[in-house]
Order: structure tokens, then C-alpha cells, then sequence
């Protein structure tokens, strides 16, 4: 009676690390096109709708914000590798500070996607951003400042674009860090494919 | 005659004295706001790029087996300059207190550091006579020791949190009556070097590995000032000479009492945290802002 127990609950036990392991091997979402998983690799180009990086008392916005990302499905789980990030026309809100160079840091910058409460993200990691403010008034003038991290941003299969912003990044466990301290990014970038899946649906599931 | 020449000195002199008082007045700085703290910052010197005004507001000092905590603010302020290999040249304080000299209580006073017992019948004799008088009291006064020139600033350590953010020579002035007034552990000739940090020390043992914290920070009118609150400077990794000077003539008998009361000062049985609050602003936009408020 008592081996019969045991075993039923052996059973019992295994079938639930069975569940939990089938429920994060689906937690990896993959790049799809047209409703089917992207095979070989895409590349996605664009630039961002907006975008701007607050440290407190001071905030920098680029009009010009580009990338280019490759993305594959690799073992069932979408993957990328943000190759490009040219950045031009930033500015600050600041009257004493400016922006004299800013620019990617050792790129390629890999990401994945993942999902966190049941929403889809696109994880950025290694993230490294260099920006050199001058100004004669600006305290931050002569400084190199590196922003460095990673940074998780919301996917939305309906308007194919990702979102960053504070709530995204705290949600996907990712923070960006200056001067030791966390910031602020807010962004809303199109995911659009410019290679062999151009003009074709994009999601991720 | 003789009357005249008094009166025309006398007037010679006031003309004189009211001229110095408004040279003095035009040279004060009329800073406002969030800039009134950089009144003591060198910044019409062209060397100077930006100002420091930080304020230690607890912490401790462990110098061998004496901890003294921090209970009164000390403030370090002056300016620094270019950043050469990341590290900044420091400029003192245009009223010259660059360190302001604010005693701390080292607790157990007297007691603390020479306890009765086992002690010659002079010092005993000495020290019932201070007692009596209740001056049993002991402050701990740190002091620079040398030129503000030897202090070097790194932001981005100091920032970054790796790295020394700030190396600062001081002294500690042991202050009580029975001590005399030249009781001292380090001098401008072998002062103590704290390389504080930010980040994690890394101290021969028996002190084990702290961290400080470059805290939060927040940019101050439109950028000009930079404002760290809850930064704490850590360093554990330091050593210090043997007291000096203590007890007056009776020195010989109280300095080695004191220096074994300390016990080891080695590096590795020493340690200074402060807390502090920090602004730095650009030496051009306090430069203006006095300026602008004539």
C-alpha cells in the first residue's frame, strides 16, 4: 500500500515538473512573419518614432534615432543582434548643456525575446552609450558618460513596434545605468522587416 | 596747526579703511540660490572648472581600536580643475578653511584613551586634577594635512563607484586639556592618506572588503550644478603614524599611553566612512551667477 502511494506520488510529481518544464520551454516566444516562425535570419531596420534618455535634472533626445537589427529563431527562441546604432541630431532640455558626441559602444549588442506576465519582450543586453555633453555651464561637461545595461521592451503584434520605457524595463528586469545611478529611456521603435520578409506581418508569440 | 595734521590723518585714514571695506565688498561673492554654497569656490581662478561643496554628515573613524563616529557635519569645499588620466587637482577654499575643523566627541573621553590603571602616579595625579575640573572630555578634530593642492578628485570614480573618488591627507588632533595642544596621530610631513571610494575596498586583513555607494543624484539649474545625496566614501585600507605631542611636558610619559591605547594604526586596523552629501557645480555658470547678482 505504502510503495503504491509512493510511487503514485512519484508519478504525480514528475508530471508536474513535466508542466512547469513545457511552460518555460513555450515562455521563449519566436520571431514570426505571417503567422509562421521566421526560418534562416531577417533583418529589421528603422528608426525610432521617439526616444529620449532622462538622468535626473537632465534630458536628451535624438532626432535622428537608427538601427539596424538581426534577428533569427534559434532552438525555438527568438534571437537578435543589434549590428547599428547611428545617432544624430540629439539635444538636451538644458540651456547650459549640449550635446557634443554621443554615440553605440561595442556593438553588436545581443538581445532575445522573452516573456514576462504574459506579454512578449524584446531584451536588449550589453547596452553601451556613449555621450559627451559640453557647455561652459554644464556640470557634466568634460565627462565621458557611458550608459550600460540592458534594457526590455515591450512588444505589440498590432502595431509591430517595441516600446521602452521605466514600467517595461522594471517589468523585464532591466535597468540603464549612468554615473552609477539608474535612468530613464523612453522609446517606441517599428519592427519592420527590410530583407526577405519586407512588407509581411511581424509578431511574436 | 598740529590740530589740522591730526584731522587730516585721521581722514586719510577712514578714506583708507572705507576703501578696504568696499574692496572687501566687491570681492564677496553675491551668489544665490543653489549657488550661495559655492561662496568659498576659487572660481575666477581659470584653472578652477568646477566647485565642490560636500558636507559629511555621519560616518565613522576607526583608528586602531578607537571608533569615533561623525555626529557633527564637516564640510570640504574649494574648487578642482581639468581632469588629467581622470584625476582632477584640487584648489583650496578662498577663506582658506578648505577642511573645516569640527571636534567630534571620541567616546569614553579621557578614560577612554588613558585609563588609570597601571599608570604612573604623575599622570594619575594629572589626570584626578583634570577630572575634578570635568574636563574629562576628548575631541577628535580632523585637520588637512598640507596644502588643499594635494587633494586629487575623480567624478567619474566618484560617480562610477570603482577607483579612488577622492584622496584626502588629514591629520587627527586629539584635543583636551591634559593632552596639551599638540596631540596629534599624523602630520603634514607624515600625514594619513585616505584614497576614499565609492565602490569596494580592498584592505589587508584584519579589515574585510566595505563598499561605499556614489548614492543618488540629480542635476540642479538646467545642469549647472550637480547635486549627490547619500554618498559614502569608504576607505579601510590605510595606515597611520604614532601619535605625537601628547601631554604637553609630560609627553614622554602620555604619548606612548595614548599610542597603546591605539593599539595597532597598521593598515588593515584602520577605517573612515563619510556620509555626505555633494555638489559640484561649473565654475563658469557660479561665475555668472555672481555676475548677474551685483
Amino acid at each position: 500500500m505504502n510503495i503504491k502511494a509512493t510511487a503514485m506520488s512519484l508519478v504525480a510529481m514528475l508530471a508536474l515538473l513535466g508542466a512547469i518544464f513545457a511552460a518555460s520551454a513555450s515562455a521563449s516566444p519566436t520571431w514570426n512573419f505571417e503567422e509562421e516562425p521566421l526560418t534562416g535570419s531577417e533583418t529589421i531596420l528603422g528608426g525610432a518614432y521617439e526616444s529620449s534618455m532622462t538622468i535626473p535634472g537632465l534630458t536628451t533626445k535624438c532626432e535622428n534615432f537608427l538601427y539596424k537589427l538581426s534577428i533569427e529563431n534559434e532552438e525555438s527562441a527568438g534571437k537578435g543582434s543589434l549590428t547599428e546604432m547611428p545617432l544624430y541630431n540629439c539635444t538636451t532640455d538644458s540651456t547650459a548643456c549640449s550635446v557634443g558626441s554621443i554615440g553605440a559602444e561595442s556593438l553588436p549588442w545581443s538581445s532575445h525575446l522573452s516573456t514576462f506576465s504574459e506579454e512578449n519582450y524584446i531584451v536588449i543586453e550589453g547596452v553601451k552609450v556613449g555621450i559627451y555633453y559640453e557647455g561652459e555651464e554644464c556640470v557634466l561637461g568634460e565627462l565621458l558618460i557611458s550608459v550600460k545595461g540592458s534594457a526590455g521592451g515591450e512588444i505589440d503584434n498590432e502595431s509591430e513596434t517595441a516600446t521602452f520605457d521605466s514600467s517595461t524595463l522594471s517589468a523585464s528586469e532591466t535597468s540603464l545605468k549612468a554615473l552609477g545611478q539608474k535612468i530613464e529611456w523612453n522609446g517606441l521603435f517599428p519592427t519592420e522587416a527590410f530583407e526577405w520578409h519586407r512588407e509581411e506581418a511581424i509578431s511574436v508569440s | 596747526m598740529r590740530m589740522h595734521r591730526t584731522r587730516v590723518v585721521c581722514a586719510a585714514l577712514l578714506a583708507v579703511s572705507l576703501a578696504a571695506l568696499g574692496l572687501a565688498g566687491s570681492a564677496q561673492a553675491k551668489l544665490t540660490g543653489n549657488y550661495t554654497k559655492f561662496a568659498q569656490c576659487p572660481y575666477t581662478n581659470s584653472e578652477v572648472r568646477k566647485c565642490l561643496y560636500s558636507v559629511t554628515e555621519s560616518g565613522e573613524v576607526v583608528l586602531g581600536a578607537k571608533k569615533v563616529p561623525i555626529e557633527s557635519p564637516v564640510i570640504l569645499q574649494g574648487g578642482f580643475g581639468r581632469p588629467v588620466k581622470g584625476y582632477s587637482p584640487f584648489f583650496a577654499a578662498t577663506n582658506g578653511v578648505t577642511l573645516s575643523k569640527v571636534p567630534q566627541n571620541v567616546p569614553g573621553g579621557l578614560l577612554g584613551i588613558v585609563p588609570t590603571e597601571k599608570q604612573s602616579w604623575l599622570v594619575k595625579a594629572l589626570i584626578k586634577f583634570f577630572f575634578e575640573n570635568s574636563l574629562t572630555g576628548v575631541n577628535s578634530t580632523l585637520e588637512l594635512a598640507g596644502p588643499a593642492s594635494e587633494i586629487v578628485v575623480s567624478e567619474l570614480n566618484l560617480a562610477g563607484e570603482e577607483g579612488t573618488a577622492l584622496k584626502l591627507p588629514v591629520k587627527v588632533h586629539l584635543e583636551n586639556p591634559f593632552l596639551g595642544k599638540n596631540c596629534y596621530v599624523g602630520s603634514s610631513s607624515s600625514p594619513i592618506t585616505w584614497n576614499l571610494t565609492t565602490g569596494e575596498t580592498s584592505p589587508p586583513a584584519p579589515n574585510e572588503p566595505i563598499t561605499g555607494s556614489g548614492g543618488e543624484f540629480s542635476l540642479l539649474e538646467e545642469g549647472r550644478i550637480l547635486e549627490a545625496t547619500g554618498t559614502s566614501l569608504v576607505d579601510n585600507s590605510w595606515s597611520a603614524p604614532s601619535a605625537t605631542g601628547c601631554g604637553g611636558i609630560i609627553s614622554f610619559l602620555v604619548t606612548p599611553i595614548i599610542n597603546g591605547q591605539l593599539g595597532s594604526t597598521a593598515a588593515g586596523h584602520n577605517t573612515a566612512i563619510l556620509n555626505n552629501t555633494v555638489f559640484i557645480g561649473a565654475s563658469s555658470a557660479v561665475k555668472t551667477n555672481n555676475e548677474e547678482n551685483p
